[in-house]
């Protein structure tokens, strides 16, 4: 078969001269892109692809046309010695090229890893740029971020109305709030707490190491009732609740203790129940005497008719008489009950309180033996008249100075002030002895009726519980503060008009 | 350093005498003409090879879903059917004995078929148009990289960065 070897010739020829035009095209795209980014690994690669490549057209092409025009020429012997030159060229650099481009996968495999630890560093770098700019910033901010959060706690550890302690493991105080301070009675400026121990504070000091045992093998503890002494002797209940804590360099464990002071809480509840209780048997004796007063009333009317008819030297008179006086004892404590119970009767008028209480101190001079005994008075100016019943309010203040002198005994001090109230200008009336006081356990039962330390047949035990009628019936109130070797005092409050 | 300083001049000496009185032992194989060819097609399966390579690799990457690569791919592809083309057309040329070219003048050539089969006659003929595959993979190449180069983003520094 004929054929025209005029498109092999003419395809071989121009494919041959655009093989290297584009080549070398492509090469100087490549070197553009590589002048631009030399570091980049993938330019490299295309770099190495497109001078092979255009290695490759070049042997190629150049054969090709080297050929088709010695051929045309009739050069033959002349291509024939080119031609394994030409060839051995050409098959060497296939091979180039194809060695070069298997690369690929490696190549871009470690681009992407350079690419990946670049953005790293360039992230890293702009981190460490903006840190280097705005590192006095920084460090200001979180300076003033720390100081306020230091304040913070501070301030809380300081206004605490709760006592904050830290204690070591070993109840070793390391601090204390202020008001731990005046829980305990001590000065902060004066009394260097820390060093000192714990346990030192507790009225038992066996309740001190329970505590921190507990605390060390729980973790912590909350809400124990505990006493504590304070620095002036005095036993104070608290409810206590406490844990360990890591100190910032985690090396040692203190205990942080939350200590609440209950003692007024609880004053007040045992003064409900006392006020509670005293109502009830106020009630109590309230019925009783009423059951009792008439029957009394008939008695004694009926003893004083017999006594009429009765010669005053016979002895059926004396008897009578012993049962009248008998009947009136009787009558006098039904009266006690009947005032105890506020059921009597009141007749209240604008008095001047320091004006009775002289009256009082003159009645009770000139009926005890008080030689040794001094009354010191301490009245408040400002004391307005008030509205009371005379009779009452002196019996309720003959029985306090009264029960002072025999806690006083035959010498020692006795002192009756008046003062004002906050905020209402209530009367405060304290009656204070220097005697021998009253022990804790009976200091409860001080205003039941019928009850007395005193022995048989010297006290009724109705005198402070008709004093806490009266005192009640006038809408005041009435305390007892004593403590055993020291003294007592009794607290009268009474409402301004 | 002094023990192998005193070593060199032995190997020295042991080597120039060996280059001195060797004898010759026909260890070097000799290389006719056949080979050349084979070596040729071999060289073009390694080729083909590695267009292959490149080209699956496009894929797994995903590098063909952006155009320039894409260009690369479809030039990667061109190579790959030009070396089948090529490396047919060689072993028409040289293997098969059923073909028989003779230069009738300078604008025509006589293909002779011995089989008296045409079809093969005008299949080689057509694979005698080689550049028709080789010149558009070297197209795709260059309009690939055009691409690529247009379409890279700059950063910060002004560097070309891939996209």
């Amino acid at each position: 078969m004929i054929l025209s070897s005029i498109p092999i010739l003419l395809i071989d020829l121009i494919g041959s001269f655009l093989m290297i035009v584009l080549s070398f095209l492509s090469l100087r795209i490549v070197f553009k892109l590589r002048k631009q980014d030399n570091d980049n690994l993938i330019w490299t690669y295309l770099w190495w692809v497109c001078l092979a490549l255009s290695c490759f057209a070049v042997s190629r092409s150049v054969g090709h046309i080297l050929k088709n025009f010695l051929l045309m020429f009739n050069h033959n012997p002349l291509w024939n010695t080119i031609r394994p030159v030409s060839g051995a060229i050409n098959t060497f650099m296939f091979i180039v090229v194809g060695a070069v481009t298997l690369f690929f996968e490696r190549i871009w495999r470690i681009y992407q890893l350079i690419r990946k630890d670049r953005q790293a560093l360039q992230s890293a770098h702009k981190e460490m740029l903006f840190l280097n700019q705005n590192l006095e910033r920084l460090v200001e901010q979180r300076t003033n971020a720390l100081s306020d959060s230091e304040y913070k706690y501070r301030k809380i550890f300081e206004v605490s109305k709760d006592m904050i302690l830290v204690t070591e493991k070993d109840g070793t105080i390391v601090n204390l709030n202020p008001t731990g301070y005046s829980l305990l009675g001590l000065a902060s400026e004066t009394d260097n707490i820390e060093s000192r121990n714990f346990h030192e504070f507790m009225a038992e000091s066996e309740n001190g190491f329970d505590v921190m045992a507990s605390v060390q093998s729980e973790g912590s503890i909350s809400n124990v009732e505990l006493e504590i002494i304070t620095s002036d002797g005095t036993v104070k209940r608290i409810l206590l609740s406490g844990s360990m804590a890591d100190t910032s360099d985690n090396e040692t464990e203190t205990i942080h203790f939350l200590i609440k002071d209950i003692d007024q809480r609880k004053r007040m509840e045992e003064q409900l129940a006392q006020a509670d209780k005293l109502a009830s048997i106020g009630e109590l004796s309230s019925g009783v005497a009423h059951e009792i007063n008439n029957p009394l009333g008939v008695m004694l009317g009926y003893t004083q008719l017999l006594l009429r008819d009765e010669k005053s030297t016979s002895e059926r008179y004396a008897d009578l008489k012993t049962i009248e006086k008998h009947i009136r004892s009787c009558k006098a404590i039904v009266e006690d009950l009947l005032s105890f119970s506020r059921k009597s009767e009141t007749e209240k008028e604008l008095l001047d309180i320091h004006q009775i209480i002289e009256d009082v101190i003159t009645f009770v001079q000139h009926h005890s033996n008080i030689e040794h005994i001094t009354i010191e008075k301490e009245y408040n100016p400002g004391v307005r008249p008030l509205l009371v019943d005379e009779k009452k309010i002196k019996q309720v203040l003959i029985n306090l100075v009264v029960n002072a002198i025999h806690a006083v005994g035959t010498k020692g001090h006795i002192w009756i002030s008046t003062d004002l109230g906050e905020p209402a200008g209530d009367l405060i009336v304290k009656v204070r002895d220097d005697g021998h006081g009253i022990e804790k356990k009976h200091l409860k039962n001080i205003f039941d009726p019928f009850f007395t330390t005193k022995p048989t047949g010297e006290g009724t035990g109705l005198g402070l519980s008709v004093s806490y009628g009266i005192i009640k019936n006038h809408g005041g109130h009435i305390f007892v503060d004593s403590k055993t070797g020291v003294g007592t005092t009794f607290t009268v409050i009474l409402p301004a008009v | 350093m002094k023990g192998e300083n005193s070593k060199l001049p032995i190997l020295a000496g042991t080597l120039v005498g060996l280059l001195l009185f060797a004898d010759p032992v026909l260890a070097t194989q000799t290389h006719g003409q056949p080979e050349g060819l084979y070596v040729h097609q071999m060289a073009h399966v390694f080729f083909l090879i590695s267009m292959w390579s490149l080209e699956f690799w496009l894929r797994q990457r995903n590098l063909n879903k952006e155009r320039g690569w894409r260009y690369i791919q479809f030039a990667a592809i061109l190579f790959i059917i030009w070396n089948i083309d090529a490396a047919a057309v060689h072993f028409m040329d040289e293997h098969l004995d059923i073909l028989g070219i003779t230069k009738i003048d300078l604008w025509h050539i006589q293909i002779d078929n011995l089989q008296g089969q045409n079809g093969i006659t005008i299949l080689y003929y057509i694979l005698k148009l080689d550049h028709l595959l080789c010149v558009p993979a070297m197209f795709y190449l260059y309009y690939g990289l055009k691409t690529i180069f247009k379409n890279t983003a700059v950063d910060d520094d002004g560097n070309r960065i891939q996209p």
